[in-house]
């Protein structure tokens, strides 16, 4: 056994609820010690992803955001306070996350991401987990993620609604597969804080289940969720067969 | 009236009795397929056709969201509490958004009309 993969008294404590769940257990608790995820943006959705993939003991965690914190984020990213205005995201993100859970690795990264960068971005990943605000972005980790063969999990949020879809590449369609181009954008329409508490919470869901061998459960399937009158629905996705990117 | 329907990438394509026959033709492979649940026999085909009660956008919308309740499948582009286009879709009347359109979803179908209705996505975060 891989030493630095060995679950110590401390972890196992802190572990200990999961540890119980028979779908975890000791080693799904490994297999999420020796993985590494990468975040792309720590908004709303990266800030609730990134708590409880901390907190859940995902060994290496890297968080990338070109953004400082501004009085309008507080609403929603609750990884940061007052005190961080003007500040950068990822240096906040990173001492809080440590502060949540110091045994394991968060990495920041200050970027934007752009389409020379984002292989060396998601280098290593055995996830990517979608955090971003725009479509352009998305795609272009959509691109990398498949060409590298690394599952990445879009979420997307507006008002008291979001989305999620787990990205299988060369099995489920991409995101590229339903947006061959990229659609003018709209306004900023409003995101109630707890629409990407929610949404960010089921991506993180299925970013552990990926890692510890589980499988996706919106892999091909598409999670639409309504706040207004609290429903979820689910609908199954399919390849594009004419797909510049994964076909 | 008469219209026929193509389910496109993520959205429908409606047009109202057309002067040709209306084909697959040049459109791409559909990526949700459960926009055929409430039509399966016309999958193979792609092409929906079916005869709607009334001559507005409102009524052709009101009975394709019948048409998918009784499916099971949720799709309903009026939102019932408002009377209005819900927020998850938009909604093109020959290429313009319903909302500049004189009379809104009260405006009456002729023929020839494409009207297409887009599944809204999510990209804030």
């Amino acid at each position: 056994m891989d030493d630095e993969k060995r679950l110590d008294r401390e972890e196992r404590i802190r572990y200990d609820r999961q540890l119980r769940i028979p779908e975890i257990g000791e080693e799904g608790q490994k297999r999420l010690k020796g993985s590494n995820a990468v975040i792309v943006g720590v908004g709303g959705l990266g800030c609730s992803s990134a708590t409880y993939l901390s907190a859940a003991g995902v060994g290496r965690i890297r968080i990338v955001d070109f953004d400082v914190v501004k009085r309008s984020d507080l609403n929603r990213q609750v990884l940061y306070g007052e005190e961080d205005i003007g500040k950068r995201k990822v240096i906040v993100a990173q001492k809080r996350l440590s502060r949540i859970n110091s045994k394991i690795e968060i990495v920041p990264l200050f970027k934007r991401i752009d389409e020379k960068n984002v292989f060396e971005i998601i280098e290593g990943a055995d996830v990517v987990v979608d955090g971003l605000d725009n479509l352009a972005t998305r795609l272009i980790v959509n691109s990398a993620c498949v060409r590298r063969r690394i599952p990445f999990i879009y979420g997307g949020v507006s008002r008291l609604r979001g989305m999620v879809t787990t990205i299988i590449p060369k099995e489920t369609p991409c995101l590229a597969c339903i947006f061959p181009n990229i659609p003018e954008e709209e306004g900023r329409m409003g995101v109630l804080g707890v629409s990407p508490a929610l949404i960010g919470s089921i991506q993180a869901l299925e970013c552990i289940k990926i890692i510890i061998g589980g499988g996706s459960s919106l892999a091909g399937r598409l999670l639409r969720f309504n706040g207004n009158d609290m429903k979820f629905y689910i609908h199954e996705i399919r390849r594009n067969e004419g797909c510049k990117i994964c076909s | 009236m008469r219209v026929f329907i193509v389910p496109g990438l993520v959205e429908l394509r409606i047009k109202v009795d057309p002067k040709r026959e209306i084909t697959r033709e040049g459109l791409p492979y559909i990526v949700m397929p459960w926009m055929f649940a409430p039509w399966p026999e016309a999958r193979e085909k792609g092409v929906v056709s079916l005869d709607i009660k009334g001559d507005t956008l409102r009524d052709l919308l009101l009975e394709l969201s019948k048409i998918y309740k009784q499916a099971n499948v949720d799709f309903e582009p009026i939102n019932p509490k408002t009377n209005d286009i819900d927020f998850d879709y938009e909604i093109l009347l020959n290429g313009k958004r319903y909302v500049v359109l004189k009379k809104g979803l009260d405006t009456k179908l002729r023929r020839g009309n494409e009207i297409v209705i887009k599944m809204n996505w999510r990209w804030d975060g």
